[in-house]
Protein backbone atom coordinates (compact mmCIF):
# COMPACT_ATOMS: atom_id res chain seq x y z
CA UNK A 1 0.00 0.00 0.00
CA UNK A 2 3.05 2.18 0.58
CA UNK A 3 3.97 2.42 -3.04
CA UNK A 4 0.89 2.46 -3.95
CA UNK A 5 0.60 5.81 -1.99
CA UNK A 6 3.30 7.23 -3.40
CA UNK A 7 2.17 6.09 -7.07
CA UNK A 8 -1.36 7.78 -6.33
CA UNK A 9 0.30 11.20 -4.97
CA UNK A 10 2.75 11.23 -8.70
CA UNK A 11 -0.75 11.46 -10.55
CA UNK A 12 -2.25 14.03 -8.29
CA UNK A 13 0.86 16.03 -9.22
CA UNK A 14 0.52 16.22 -13.05
CA UNK A 15 -1.47 18.71 -14.73
CA UNK A 16 -4.56 18.95 -16.56
CA UNK A 17 -8.20 21.00 -16.47
CA UNK A 18 -9.03 18.28 -14.21
CA UNK A 19 -6.33 18.84 -11.82
CA UNK A 20 -6.89 22.19 -11.85
CA UNK A 21 -10.59 22.30 -10.77
CA UNK A 22 -10.25 23.35 -6.60
CA UNK A 23 -10.20 20.17 -4.22
CA UNK A 24 -13.88 21.35 -3.05
CA UNK A 25 -15.41 20.99 -6.17
CA UNK A 26 -14.16 17.47 -6.79
CA UNK A 27 -15.11 16.18 -3.54
CA UNK A 28 -18.43 17.47 -3.40
CA UNK A 29 -19.15 16.03 -7.27
CA UNK A 30 -17.68 12.63 -6.25
CA UNK A 31 -19.36 12.31 -2.61
CA UNK A 32 -22.90 13.09 -3.95
CA UNK A 33 -22.10 10.65 -7.61
CA UNK A 34 -21.61 7.81 -4.46
CA UNK A 35 -24.40 8.94 -2.69
CA UNK A 36 -26.67 8.94 -5.31
CA UNK A 37 -25.61 5.28 -6.70
CA UNK A 38 -25.84 3.70 -3.36
CA UNK A 39 -29.09 5.57 -3.44
CA UNK A 40 -30.57 3.77 -6.09
CA UNK A 41 -32.48 0.69 -5.02
CA UNK A 42 -31.15 -2.83 -6.01
CA UNK A 43 -33.07 -2.83 -9.10
CA UNK A 44 -31.77 -2.98 -12.84
CA UNK A 45 -32.46 0.67 -12.82
CA UNK A 46 -29.07 0.95 -11.67
CA UNK A 47 -27.69 0.17 -15.29
CA UNK A 48 -29.21 2.95 -16.53
CA UNK A 49 -27.64 5.27 -14.23
CA UNK A 50 -24.28 3.51 -13.72
CA UNK A 51 -24.05 3.74 -17.63
CA UNK A 52 -24.39 7.38 -17.83
CA UNK A 53 -22.52 7.88 -14.50
CA UNK A 54 -19.14 5.96 -15.61
CA UNK A 55 -19.56 7.92 -18.87
CA UNK A 56 -19.41 11.47 -16.90
CA UNK A 57 -16.70 9.60 -15.13
CA UNK A 58 -14.73 8.57 -18.88
CA UNK A 59 -14.91 12.00 -20.15
CA UNK A 60 -13.16 13.55 -16.35
CA UNK A 61 -11.02 10.72 -16.52
CA UNK A 62 -10.16 11.81 -20.67
CA UNK A 63 -10.03 15.29 -19.74
CA UNK A 64 -7.62 14.59 -16.42
CA UNK A 65 -5.05 13.16 -18.96
CA UNK A 66 -4.08 10.10 -17.18
CA UNK A 67 -3.38 6.74 -18.45
CA UNK A 68 -6.12 4.36 -18.62
CA UNK A 69 -3.73 1.83 -17.41
CA UNK A 70 -3.55 4.08 -14.36
CA UNK A 71 -7.11 3.61 -13.56
CA UNK A 72 -7.27 -0.35 -14.50
CA UNK A 73 -4.49 -0.45 -11.91
CA UNK A 74 -5.98 1.55 -9.20
CA UNK A 75 -8.82 -0.86 -9.51
CA UNK A 76 -6.81 -3.62 -9.59
CA UNK A 77 -5.59 -2.68 -5.90
CA UNK A 78 -9.22 -2.35 -3.97
CA UNK A 79 -10.99 -4.96 -5.67
CA UNK A 80 -10.31 -8.23 -4.45
CA UNK A 81 -13.06 -8.04 -1.14
CA UNK A 82 -15.91 -7.04 -3.39
CA UNK A 83 -15.22 -8.77 -6.14
CA UNK A 84 -15.56 -12.05 -4.19
CA UNK A 85 -18.88 -10.30 -2.39
CA UNK A 86 -20.26 -9.93 -5.69
CA UNK A 87 -18.97 -13.18 -7.15
CA UNK A 88 -20.67 -15.37 -4.38
CA UNK A 89 -23.79 -13.88 -5.07
CA UNK A 90 -24.49 -15.73 -7.83
CA UNK A 91 -24.76 -18.96 -6.13
CA UNK A 92 -27.14 -17.60 -3.21
CA UNK A 93 -30.55 -16.17 -2.85
CA UNK A 94 -30.97 -13.00 -1.54
CA UNK A 95 -34.59 -11.01 -0.03
CA UNK A 96 -34.29 -8.74 -3.05
CA UNK A 97 -36.14 -11.50 -5.13
CA UNK A 98 -39.02 -13.54 -4.31
CA UNK A 99 -38.64 -16.02 -7.36
CA UNK A 100 -35.53 -17.73 -8.04
CA UNK A 101 -35.16 -19.52 -11.62
CA UNK A 102 -31.36 -22.03 -11.87
CA UNK A 103 -29.88 -21.43 -15.27
CA UNK A 104 -27.13 -23.82 -13.71
CA UNK A 105 -27.27 -26.80 -11.61
CA UNK A 106 -23.42 -27.60 -10.16
CA UNK A 107 -22.41 -30.38 -7.94
CA UNK A 108 -23.25 -30.21 -4.46
CA UNK A 109 -26.11 -29.05 -4.50
CA UNK A 110 -25.40 -25.47 -5.60
CA UNK A 111 -26.67 -23.47 -8.07
CA UNK A 112 -26.59 -20.30 -10.58
CA UNK A 113 -29.98 -18.52 -10.18
CA UNK A 114 -30.86 -15.80 -12.99
CA UNK A 115 -32.09 -13.30 -10.31
CA UNK A 116 -28.54 -13.57 -8.60
CA UNK A 117 -26.55 -12.95 -11.43
CA UNK A 118 -28.61 -10.25 -12.29
CA UNK A 119 -28.23 -9.10 -8.33
CA UNK A 120 -24.47 -9.47 -8.70
CA UNK A 121 -24.71 -7.52 -11.79
CA UNK A 122 -26.18 -4.35 -10.07
CA UNK A 123 -23.59 -4.96 -6.94
CA UNK A 124 -20.59 -4.86 -9.51
CA UNK A 125 -21.97 -1.57 -11.26
CA UNK A 126 -22.56 -0.09 -8.34
CA UNK A 127 -19.13 -1.04 -7.07
CA UNK A 128 -17.25 -0.21 -10.35
CA UNK A 129 -18.94 3.25 -9.86
CA UNK A 130 -18.06 4.22 -6.17
CA UNK A 131 -14.54 3.10 -6.93
CA UNK A 132 -13.72 5.23 -10.18
CA UNK A 133 -15.23 8.37 -8.51
CA UNK A 134 -13.36 7.84 -5.52
CA UNK A 135 -9.78 6.75 -7.75
CA UNK A 136 -10.92 10.12 -9.36
CA UNK A 137 -11.12 12.29 -6.79
CA UNK A 138 -7.98 10.77 -5.78
CA UNK A 139 -5.51 10.86 -8.57
CA UNK A 140 -6.39 14.45 -9.85
CA UNK A 141 -6.17 16.11 -6.15
CA UNK A 142 -3.25 16.22 -3.99
CA UNK A 143 -3.98 15.12 -0.16
CA UNK A 144 -3.15 18.30 1.23
CA UNK A 145 -5.35 19.93 -1.61
CA UNK A 146 -7.96 17.33 -0.17
CA UNK A 147 -7.39 18.25 2.94
CA UNK A 148 -8.09 22.05 2.92
CA UNK A 149 -11.06 21.26 0.13
CA UNK A 150 -12.74 19.77 3.20
CA UNK A 151 -11.40 22.38 5.99
CA UNK A 152 -13.13 24.84 3.58
CA UNK A 153 -16.10 22.41 3.00
CA UNK A 154 -16.88 22.49 6.92
CA UNK A 155 -14.66 19.88 8.33
CA UNK A 156 -14.58 20.28 11.73
CA UNK A 157 -10.91 22.28 12.55
CA UNK A 158 -9.74 19.24 15.72
CA UNK A 159 -9.94 16.94 12.66
CA UNK A 160 -8.51 18.99 9.68
CA UNK A 161 -5.58 19.47 12.31
CA UNK A 162 -5.01 15.99 13.21
CA UNK A 163 -5.99 14.92 9.98
CA UNK A 164 -3.41 16.98 8.29
CA UNK A 165 -0.98 15.86 10.86
CA UNK A 166 -1.33 12.13 9.98
CA UNK A 167 -1.17 12.73 6.33
CA UNK A 168 1.89 14.79 6.48
CA UNK A 169 3.74 11.69 8.59
CA UNK A 170 2.23 9.20 6.03
CA UNK A 171 4.84 9.97 3.74
CA UNK A 172 7.68 10.29 6.48
CA UNK A 173 6.29 6.95 7.64
CA UNK A 174 5.98 5.70 3.80
CA UNK A 175 9.60 6.49 3.29
CA UNK A 176 10.46 4.83 6.88
CA UNK A 177 8.84 1.45 5.54
CA UNK A 178 10.51 1.18 2.10
CA UNK A 179 13.87 1.56 3.71
CA UNK A 180 13.10 -1.15 6.17
CA UNK A 181 12.17 -3.01 3.00
CA UNK A 182 15.42 -2.67 1.46
CA UNK A 183 17.38 -3.44 4.57
CA UNK A 184 15.24 -6.86 4.79
CA UNK A 185 16.06 -7.15 1.08
CA UNK A 186 19.79 -6.68 1.35
CA UNK A 187 19.92 -9.32 4.25
CA UNK A 188 18.52 -11.67 1.75
CA UNK A 189 14.95 -11.63 3.99
CA UNK A 190 11.86 -11.58 2.24
CA UNK A 191 8.45 -12.27 4.08
CA UNK A 192 7.28 -14.67 1.02
CA UNK A 193 10.76 -16.89 1.11
CA UNK A 194 9.50 -20.83 1.49
CA UNK A 195 12.86 -21.84 2.11
CA UNK A 196 12.66 -19.88 5.29
CA UNK A 197 10.59 -21.32 8.63
CA UNK A 198 7.15 -19.82 8.42
CA UNK A 199 7.45 -18.45 12.25
CA UNK A 200 11.05 -17.00 11.92
CA UNK A 201 9.35 -14.94 9.07
CA UNK A 202 6.74 -13.73 11.06
CA UNK A 203 9.02 -12.97 14.16
CA UNK A 204 10.69 -10.99 11.71
CA UNK A 205 7.64 -9.09 10.67
CA UNK A 206 6.72 -8.61 13.95
CA UNK A 207 9.82 -7.17 15.43
CA UNK A 208 9.51 -4.93 12.32
CA UNK A 209 6.11 -3.54 12.82
CA UNK A 210 6.95 -3.32 16.70
CA UNK A 211 9.70 -1.16 15.44
CA UNK A 212 7.70 0.71 12.92
CA UNK A 213 5.38 1.02 16.32
CA UNK A 214 8.00 2.61 18.80
CA UNK A 215 9.03 4.82 15.80
CA UNK A 216 5.61 6.53 14.76
CA UNK A 217 5.33 7.30 18.73
CA UNK A 218 8.72 8.38 19.07
CA UNK A 219 8.19 10.56 16.15
CA UNK A 220 5.00 11.69 17.58
CA UNK A 221 6.89 12.56 20.40
CA UNK A 222 9.58 14.62 19.10
CA UNK A 223 7.01 16.64 16.92
CA UNK A 224 4.79 17.35 19.98
CA UNK A 225 7.42 19.14 21.57
CA UNK A 226 8.69 20.91 18.22
CA UNK A 227 4.67 21.99 17.95
CA UNK A 228 5.09 23.22 21.98
CA UNK A 229 8.27 25.39 21.38
CA UNK A 230 6.41 27.00 18.55
CA UNK A 231 3.24 28.42 20.31
CA UNK A 232 1.27 24.80 19.79
CA UNK A 233 -1.74 24.69 22.46
CA UNK A 234 -5.66 24.18 23.40
CA UNK A 235 -6.41 26.99 21.12
CA UNK A 236 -4.33 25.50 17.82
CA UNK A 237 -6.40 24.68 14.65
CA UNK A 238 -4.71 24.35 11.14
CA UNK A 239 -4.85 27.55 9.12
CA UNK A 240 -7.00 27.43 5.97
CA UNK A 241 -6.87 30.43 4.16
CA UNK A 242 -9.89 31.57 2.35
CA UNK A 243 -10.71 30.94 -0.90
CA UNK A 244 -13.74 31.70 -2.88
CA UNK A 245 -14.44 29.08 -5.93
CA UNK A 246 -13.39 30.11 -9.28
CA UNK A 247 -15.71 30.52 -12.46
CA UNK A 248 -14.13 27.58 -13.97
CA UNK A 249 -15.07 25.29 -10.85
CA UNK A 250 -18.60 26.59 -10.19
CA UNK A 251 -18.65 26.22 -14.15
CA UNK A 252 -17.58 22.44 -13.34
CA UNK A 253 -19.98 21.87 -10.97
CA UNK A 254 -22.71 23.05 -12.97
CA UNK A 255 -22.12 21.26 -16.09
CA UNK A 256 -21.75 17.81 -13.55
CA UNK A 257 -24.00 17.59 -10.68
CA UNK A 258 -27.38 18.26 -12.69
CA UNK A 259 -26.17 14.71 -14.62
CA UNK A 260 -25.75 13.02 -10.97
CA UNK A 261 -29.06 14.64 -9.33
CA UNK A 262 -31.05 14.04 -12.37
CA UNK A 263 -30.28 10.61 -13.87
CA UNK A 264 -31.38 8.79 -10.89
CA UNK A 265 -34.33 10.41 -10.55
CA UNK A 266 -35.48 10.20 -14.35
CA UNK A 267 -34.63 6.72 -14.37
CA UNK A 268 -36.53 5.68 -10.87
CA UNK A 269 -38.99 7.60 -12.54
CA UNK A 270 -39.09 6.25 -15.78
CA UNK A 271 -39.09 2.70 -13.99
CA UNK A 272 -42.45 3.63 -12.05
CA UNK A 273 -43.63 4.22 -15.28
CA UNK A 274 -44.44 7.88 -14.29
CA UNK A 275 -42.30 9.55 -16.68
CA UNK B 1 -6.26 -8.28 7.52
CA UNK B 2 -7.96 -8.46 4.43
CA UNK B 3 -11.84 -9.03 3.43
CA UNK B 4 -12.82 -6.65 6.45
CA UNK B 5 -13.36 -3.01 4.71
CA UNK B 6 -17.11 -3.38 3.24
CA UNK B 7 -17.22 -1.23 -0.38
CA UNK B 8 -19.68 1.24 -1.09
CA UNK B 9 -23.18 -0.32 -2.03
CA UNK B 10 -23.16 -3.01 0.05
CA UNK B 11 -25.00 -1.48 2.31
CA UNK B 12 -28.05 0.42 1.41
CA UNK B 13 -27.97 4.43 2.35
CA UNK B 14 -30.20 4.44 4.93
CA UNK B 15 -28.73 1.57 7.07
CA UNK B 16 -25.46 3.11 6.27
CA UNK B 17 -26.74 6.17 7.47
CA UNK B 18 -27.27 4.51 10.90
CA UNK B 19 -23.60 3.04 11.09
CA UNK B 20 -22.45 6.48 10.35
CA UNK B 21 -24.64 8.02 13.53
CA UNK B 22 -23.23 5.50 15.78
CA UNK B 23 -19.31 5.55 14.59
CA UNK B 24 -20.44 9.29 15.23
CA UNK B 25 -21.10 9.01 18.71
CA UNK B 26 -17.80 6.63 19.37
CA UNK B 27 -15.53 9.16 17.73
CA UNK B 28 -17.04 12.26 19.59
CA UNK B 29 -16.61 9.88 22.87
CA UNK B 30 -12.71 9.35 21.52
CA UNK B 31 -12.45 13.16 20.96
CA UNK B 32 -13.30 13.72 24.35
CA UNK B 33 -10.91 11.03 25.45
CA UNK B 34 -8.03 12.44 23.73
CA UNK B 35 -8.63 15.43 25.56
CA UNK B 36 -8.99 14.05 28.81
CA UNK B 37 -7.18 11.50 29.13
CA UNK B 38 -3.60 12.55 26.51
CA UNK B 39 -4.77 16.49 27.32
CA UNK B 40 -5.53 17.99 24.36
CA UNK B 41 -2.22 19.35 23.12
CA UNK B 42 -1.16 15.56 23.18
CA UNK B 43 -3.63 14.93 20.54
CA UNK B 44 -0.48 15.13 17.26
CA UNK B 45 0.68 12.25 18.97
CA UNK B 46 -1.73 10.15 18.62
CA UNK B 47 -2.07 12.15 14.68
CA UNK B 48 1.38 10.87 14.42
CA UNK B 49 1.18 7.55 15.78
CA UNK B 50 -2.40 6.85 13.49
CA UNK B 51 0.49 7.33 10.55
CA UNK B 52 2.63 4.95 11.88
CA UNK B 53 -0.15 2.25 12.41
CA UNK B 54 -1.00 3.39 8.53
CA UNK B 55 2.36 2.23 7.75
CA UNK B 56 2.04 -0.90 9.97
CA UNK B 57 -1.29 -2.34 8.21
CA UNK B 58 0.55 -1.97 4.72
CA UNK B 59 3.05 -4.34 5.65
CA UNK B 60 2.09 -7.24 3.64
CA UNK B 61 2.13 -10.48 6.06
CA UNK B 62 2.46 -13.85 4.20
CA UNK B 63 -0.66 -16.18 4.79
CA UNK B 64 0.41 -19.84 4.59
CA UNK B 65 -1.79 -20.67 2.12
CA UNK B 66 -0.01 -18.38 -0.38
CA UNK B 67 -1.47 -14.74 -0.17
CA UNK B 68 -1.15 -12.00 1.66
CA UNK B 69 -3.00 -10.03 4.32
CA UNK B 70 -2.05 -7.14 6.96
CA UNK B 71 -2.73 -6.07 10.18
CA UNK B 72 -5.38 -4.35 11.58
CA UNK B 73 -4.09 -3.18 14.68
CA UNK B 74 -6.99 -2.65 16.50
CA UNK B 75 -5.95 -4.47 19.80
CA UNK B 76 -2.32 -3.62 19.63
CA UNK B 77 -3.12 0.30 19.88
CA UNK B 78 -5.26 -0.24 22.21
CA UNK B 79 -3.15 -2.17 24.33
CA UNK B 80 -0.38 0.20 24.09
CA UNK B 81 -2.39 3.09 24.70
CA UNK B 82 -4.17 1.84 27.71
CA UNK B 83 -7.65 2.44 26.11
CA UNK B 84 -10.28 1.09 23.79
CA UNK B 85 -10.97 4.77 22.77
CA UNK B 86 -7.66 5.01 21.37
CA UNK B 87 -8.37 2.30 18.57
CA UNK B 88 -11.64 4.57 17.84
CA UNK B 89 -9.38 7.56 17.64
CA UNK B 90 -6.58 5.87 15.21
CA UNK B 91 -8.44 3.66 13.08
CA UNK B 92 -10.90 6.51 12.12
CA UNK B 93 -8.27 8.18 10.74
CA UNK B 94 -6.75 5.24 9.25
CA UNK B 95 -9.99 4.10 7.64
CA UNK B 96 -10.62 7.83 6.43
CA UNK B 97 -7.16 7.68 4.66
CA UNK B 98 -7.76 4.51 3.10
CA UNK B 99 -11.22 5.23 2.13
CA UNK B 100 -10.75 8.42 0.54
CA UNK B 101 -7.44 7.97 -0.96
CA UNK B 102 -7.11 4.38 -2.11
CA UNK B 103 -11.40 3.47 -2.16
CA UNK B 104 -10.20 0.76 0.16
CA UNK B 105 -13.77 0.74 2.06
CA UNK B 106 -16.22 2.61 0.97
CA UNK B 107 -17.27 6.21 2.16
CA UNK B 108 -21.19 5.92 2.48
CA UNK B 109 -20.59 2.62 4.68
CA UNK B 110 -17.36 4.48 6.66
CA UNK B 111 -19.57 4.63 9.42
CA UNK B 112 -19.88 0.62 9.33
CA UNK B 113 -16.19 0.06 8.82
CA UNK B 114 -14.88 2.23 12.00
CA UNK B 115 -17.92 0.52 14.05
CA UNK B 116 -16.54 -2.90 13.17
CA UNK B 117 -12.34 -2.11 12.84
CA UNK B 118 -12.45 0.86 15.49
CA UNK B 119 -15.12 0.49 17.95
CA UNK B 120 -15.66 -3.60 17.95
CA UNK B 121 -11.76 -4.21 17.53
CA UNK B 122 -10.74 -1.72 19.83
CA UNK B 123 -13.35 -2.70 22.78
CA UNK B 124 -13.16 -6.27 22.29
CA UNK B 125 -9.27 -5.91 21.88
CA UNK B 126 -8.79 -3.89 24.87
CA UNK B 127 -11.43 -5.11 27.17
CA UNK B 128 -10.31 -9.16 26.62
CA UNK B 129 -6.88 -8.29 27.24
CA UNK B 130 -7.71 -6.83 30.01
CA UNK B 131 -9.64 -9.39 31.85
CA UNK B 132 -7.45 -12.08 30.17
CA UNK B 133 -3.97 -10.52 31.96
CA UNK B 134 -5.68 -9.88 35.18
CA UNK B 135 -6.56 -13.49 35.29
CA UNK B 136 -3.45 -15.52 33.86
CA UNK B 137 -1.08 -12.55 34.81
CA UNK B 138 0.79 -12.75 31.65
CA UNK B 139 0.51 -10.07 29.17
CA UNK B 140 1.54 -11.79 26.16
CA UNK B 141 -0.76 -14.71 26.21
CA UNK B 142 -3.37 -12.49 26.81
CA UNK B 143 -2.70 -9.93 23.92
CA UNK B 144 -1.96 -12.66 21.95
CA UNK B 145 -5.94 -14.08 22.27
CA UNK B 146 -7.20 -10.82 22.71
CA UNK B 147 -5.73 -9.65 19.05
CA UNK B 148 -7.31 -12.82 17.56
CA UNK B 149 -10.71 -12.16 19.13
CA UNK B 150 -10.71 -8.78 17.87
CA UNK B 151 -9.93 -9.43 14.67
CA UNK B 152 -13.07 -12.44 14.76
CA UNK B 153 -15.58 -10.25 16.20
CA UNK B 154 -14.90 -7.41 13.86
CA UNK B 155 -14.83 -10.11 10.93
CA UNK B 156 -18.71 -11.31 12.27
CA UNK B 157 -19.91 -8.17 12.92
CA UNK B 158 -19.19 -7.50 9.43
CA UNK B 159 -21.07 -10.55 8.60
CA UNK B 160 -24.22 -9.47 10.37
CA UNK B 161 -24.11 -5.96 8.68
CA UNK B 162 -23.84 -7.76 5.39
CA UNK B 163 -26.65 -10.05 5.64
CA UNK B 164 -29.01 -7.22 7.77
CA UNK B 165 -28.18 -5.15 4.50
CA UNK B 166 -29.71 -8.27 2.18
CA UNK B 167 -25.72 -8.32 0.41
CA UNK B 168 -24.83 -11.74 1.70
CA UNK B 169 -26.21 -14.68 3.42
CA UNK B 170 -26.11 -14.87 7.38
CA UNK B 171 -25.41 -18.62 7.36
CA UNK B 172 -22.37 -18.08 4.46
CA UNK B 173 -21.31 -14.35 5.78
CA UNK B 174 -20.67 -16.19 9.37
CA UNK B 175 -18.92 -19.18 8.10
CA UNK B 176 -16.77 -17.70 5.62
CA UNK B 177 -15.64 -14.77 6.92
CA UNK B 178 -15.68 -16.11 10.43
CA UNK B 179 -13.41 -19.41 8.97
CA UNK B 180 -10.80 -16.82 7.17
CA UNK B 181 -10.54 -14.40 10.27
CA UNK B 182 -10.63 -16.99 12.93
CA UNK B 183 -7.35 -18.45 11.16
CA UNK B 184 -5.94 -15.13 9.86
CA UNK B 185 -6.25 -13.67 13.65
CA UNK B 186 -3.54 -16.54 14.89
CA UNK B 187 -0.97 -14.35 12.73
CA UNK B 188 -2.62 -11.20 13.99
CA UNK B 189 -2.22 -12.26 17.60
CA UNK B 190 0.96 -13.62 16.90
CA UNK B 191 2.17 -10.12 15.75
CA UNK B 192 0.22 -8.13 18.24
CA UNK B 193 1.90 -10.63 20.76
CA UNK B 194 5.67 -10.36 19.45
CA UNK B 195 5.25 -6.22 19.11
CA UNK B 196 3.79 -5.41 22.52
CA UNK B 197 7.21 -7.60 23.48
CA UNK B 198 9.47 -5.42 21.74
CA UNK B 199 7.97 -2.51 22.69
CA UNK B 200 7.91 -3.40 26.44
CA UNK B 201 11.98 -4.56 26.68
CA UNK B 202 12.56 -1.21 24.13
CA UNK B 203 10.31 1.30 25.23
CA UNK B 204 8.17 0.05 28.59
CA UNK B 205 7.71 4.00 29.95
CA UNK B 206 5.43 4.75 26.70
CA UNK B 207 2.67 1.69 28.04
CA UNK B 208 0.49 3.35 30.36
CA UNK B 209 -0.76 1.60 34.13
CA UNK B 210 -3.80 0.12 32.20
CA UNK B 211 -2.44 -1.83 29.94
CA UNK B 212 -0.64 -3.68 32.77
CA UNK B 213 2.61 -4.65 31.95
CA UNK B 214 5.78 -3.86 33.08
CA UNK B 215 9.68 -4.77 31.67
Amino acid sequence: MIEELFFIEKQAYRKSPVHDIDARAKIILCFAAIVAMVAVPYSPVVFPVGLVFFLLFAILWALSRLSPLVYGKRVLMVVPFGFFLILVQIFVQNPYYTVYTSIADLPFGIHVYRESVEFASILFVKFLVSISFIILLSSTTRVQDLLEGAGRLGLPAEFSLVLGMMVRYIFVFGYITRKVGESLAARCFSPFDRNLPYRYRLRVLAYTIGTLFIRSYEQGERTYMAMLCRGYGRESHLYIRKKPLARRDLFFLLACMPVVVCTPVIAWLSSQGLL
Amino acid sequence: MIGLHIPDSFIPLLQAAVYWVIALVFIALSLRWARAEMREEKVPLVAVLAAGIFAIQAVNVPIPWGTSGHMVGAALAAIVLGSPFAAVFVLTLVLIVQGVLFGDGGITVMGANIINMGVIGGFVGFYSYKGLNRAIRNPYPAAFVAAWLSLFVSALACAVEMAIAGTFPLGLGLFSMGLYHAVIGVIEGAITTVALYLIVTARPDILPKESGVTA
